[in-house]
């Protein structure tokens, strides 16, 4: 049973996602705890701003979705309590279905906005990596991701993307008109924040990147984006000269404090400065907000506006969701279809040994053969065993697709397999 | 037919621009653009073949009391929001404008018109002043609803939930620059008509200053733009300070206005 604990944007506050998000470096050692606490034949960990989500694969009869749970609290030293009742459980086709959603961007914040499908791909990446990703999540990967794909090329969710980056831009226009000459301050080297810098640098704005603890990323990212890169200890200065600034470090605590945006404001003779915030923890202390000519943005406001815009794209949601409806149902046909192979296998050997033990029994009896009447003996009994299992064989992989579950066991029975 | 009749006609069609512009802010649509736009643009022509009539009808400038007074803030207002949607496209600029434009013709359309004794009325000084004073009120109106919307714009970028202005509001860049022009073309006839009014004192009464409110009111207005234009620097950003100081100044140069229109009757009965 493929199943998926966890939770996202709709269920859980920024602050219960950012407690629960899982960094990248500590994801092989979560995913190898996953499979042993969860009791998981396979794993996958997709964590983003947005949503954490434990994809799991059993093969035991009992529900491993409250051991997931489990996990999740106990790997981030959280009571249970605390996180529960931000989870969904989804197993079987639900969990399914969402994994497709997911990947489709059918379920994100911004629908149909682009990241997400990059975010799915790294993720069953790293679970390969890690060697946590068997047949059947290596399944759900290849057909869902081409799932996303083809809902993407065939409907308007992803045309004129409302991602929260496009949303950034935008309110940047808002306050800045026209790009051209703008300063854009990128703190940290995040794909995200590139995405966002990259728009406006198209328009005519410039770009500067703080550097991290790697200063050779801020320095390849700048000279991706026609920028200078600069070392973090120039914060200050250039938070002066910046117009727009995109933060998106993986630092675990705020990065931009009250007293540095003050410090630049007195130099800025009232011009606004906008603080974009995209990272998870966020990076900009929440009381940045209250300074005068300043609009700070996080990922959850980013959200609120472009709700305003996605009217539109909702109606384009049904065709996608249509398209997502066919790629689940091929997928949980092929699935089922997989679950009557060893019955089928097992079927044919048990008639064969029959046949085998039936020959020695007849050898023993009719003494020494010739070689003809050895073949026609071989093949007589090899057509009788054929065409009795010929209509069982078909009937079983018909019911594989559309018929209930309990038909297998029944099956065994009726053989005694 | 007299002024009065072309008065009515444009009444009507300020009428209907005005309505058409507030109908825009509620659905965004933009066909309510153009109908605002063309009535208020038809009703600017009889507007000024109403004033044209009207001068030749009173024989002097027709610009005194409330009347005449509305009536030619009203045209000089609209020429001002033409200028600047014709030069800016601002749809949402007209939203304050054409409403107040109407009211005032209503109020033209609702006084008797004041026939009142002339030495004042035929010098030369009147209409060059009143020209140039009107105008500077226009741009500062002007200056006064980019104010005001830059406001509302910050709000709601602020608030983080934009909702109707953050729509139908252009960036604040944009009303910022356009206040800092409508504000220097403001203060440049503002400071005209203080001069002119100074010179109009001389030639009547023999002094510069003659201590009435109504120069004070001036003054006052004249330094808070002065205050304007500095906080700016050179083709700086303005910001909410200068929006307020825009509101704020606005706000002088209507008691400025209301006292010139209705005052001069006491103060030439006091003479």
């Amino acid at each position: 049973v493929i199943v998926v604990v966890g939770l996202n944007h709709e269920t859980a506050p920024l602050a219960v996602r950012e407690s629960l998000a899982f960094p990248k470096e500590r994801l092989a050692e979560a995913l190898l705890r996953a499979r042993q606490e969860g009791g998981l034949g396979e794993a996958m960990i997709l964590s983003t701003c947005n949503r954490v989500e434990v994809y799991g694969r059993t093969s035991s009869p009992a529900s491993p979705s409250d051991a997931i749970a489990a996990f999740l609290a106990r790997f981030h030293e959280r009571p249970l309590a605390d996180v529960e009742p931000h989870l969904y459980k989804l197993e079987g086709e639900a969990a399914v279905r969402h994994a497709f959603r997911v990947a489709a961007s059918l379920d994100s914040m911004v629908l149909g906005e682009p990241q997400i499908l990059g975010q799915v791909k790294e993720a069953y990446e790293a679970a390969e990596k890690a060697g946590s990703l068997g047949a059947v999540l290596n399944a759900l990967r290849n057909r869902s991701i081409g799932a996303a794909k083809r809902a993407r090329t065939q409907t308007a969710i992803g045309r004129n993307a409302v991602s929260v980056s496009h949303v950034a831009v935008e309110l940047a226009r808002k306050i800045f008109g026209d790009m051209h000459d703008r300063k854009v301050l990128l703190v940290g080297a995040g794909k995200m924040s590139h995405v966002a810098a990259r728009q406006m640098v198209q328009m005519g704005a410039r770009a500067t990147v703080l550097g991290g603890r790697t200063f050779e990323k801020a320095e390849s990212l700048a000279a991706a984006l026609g920028g200078r890169a600069v070392p973090f200890e120039r914060l200050r200065a250039e938070l002066a000269a910046a117009d727009i600034v995109v933060s998106g470090t993986g630092a675990p605590g705020t990065v931009i404090h009250r007293e540095d945006v003050e410090a630049a404001q007195s130099s800025r003779r009232g011009r606004p400065l906008f603080l974009i915030d995209i990272a998870v923890p966020r990076d900009v202390a929440e009381d940045v907000a209250r300074v005068s000519g300043v609009f700070l943005y996080d990922l959850d406001d980013l959200r609120t506006v472009a709700e305003a815009n996605l009217r539109e794209r909702r109606k384009e949601a049904a065709a996608a969701e249509a398209i997502l409806d066919e790629e689940v149902a091929e997928f949980l046909d092929w699935r089922r279809s997989l679950e009557v192979v060893p019955l089928l296998v097992e079927l044919r050997r048990r008639a064969d040994e029959i046949r085998r033990a039936e020959i020695e029994k007849a050898r023993h009896r009719l003494g020494a053969l010739t070689p003809e009447q050895e073949k026609a003996i071989e093949a007589t009994t090899s057509a009788i065993v054929n065409k009795l299992l010929h209509e069982p064989t078909v009937q079983i992989k018909q019911m594989a697709g559309n018929g209930p579950p309990e038909h297998v066991g029944f099956i065994r029975k009726l053989f005694g397999l | 037919m007299d002024s009065r009749f072309w008065l009515l006609v444009t009444l009507v069609l300020y009428a209907v621009g005005a309505f058409h512009a507030l109908l825009f802010a509620l659905l965004r649509r933009s066909v309510l653009t153009t109908i605002s736009l063309t009535a208020t643009l038809l009703g600017f022509a009889f507007h000024t073949a109403a004033l044209a009539l009207r001068w030749s009808e009173a024989g002097h400038f027709p610009a005194l009391g409330l009347r005449d007074g509305a009536s030619f803030l009203a045209w000089a207002i609209v020429t001002v929001f033409l200028l600047v949607y014709v030069t800016t496209r601002v749809d949402a600029a007209g939203l304050f404008a054409y409403p107040f434009a109407f009211a005032l013709v209503f109020l033209a359309n609702l006084t008797p018109a004041t026939g009142r004794p002339d030495p004042v009325l035929q010098s030369l000084y009147l209409p060059v002043h009143l020209v140039l004073a009107v105008f500077g009120y226009g741009a500062l109106f002007a200056a006064f609803t980019m104010g005001v919307m830059y406001l509302f714009q910050e709000k709601e970028l602020r608030s983080r939930s934009p909702r109707r202005f953050y729509y139908l509001i252009p960036s604040l860049e944009r009303t910022d620059t356009i206040g800092g022009r409508t504000v220097l073309g403001g203060f440049g006839f503002l400071t005209l008509a203080i001069l002119t009014g100074f010179l109009w004192n001389h030639s009547l009464f023999g002094r510069y200053w003659t201590g009435d409110p109504k120069e004070w009111a001036g003054l006052a207005a004249w330094v808070i733009y002065v205050g304007i234009l500095f906080a700016r620097g050179r083709g700086g950003w303005g910001g909410r300070r200068a929006a307020w100081l825009s509101i704020a100044g606005f706000a002088v140069v209507v008691f400025t206005f209301a006292w010139a229109t209705l005052a001069p009757t006491v103060a030439l009965a006091q003479q």
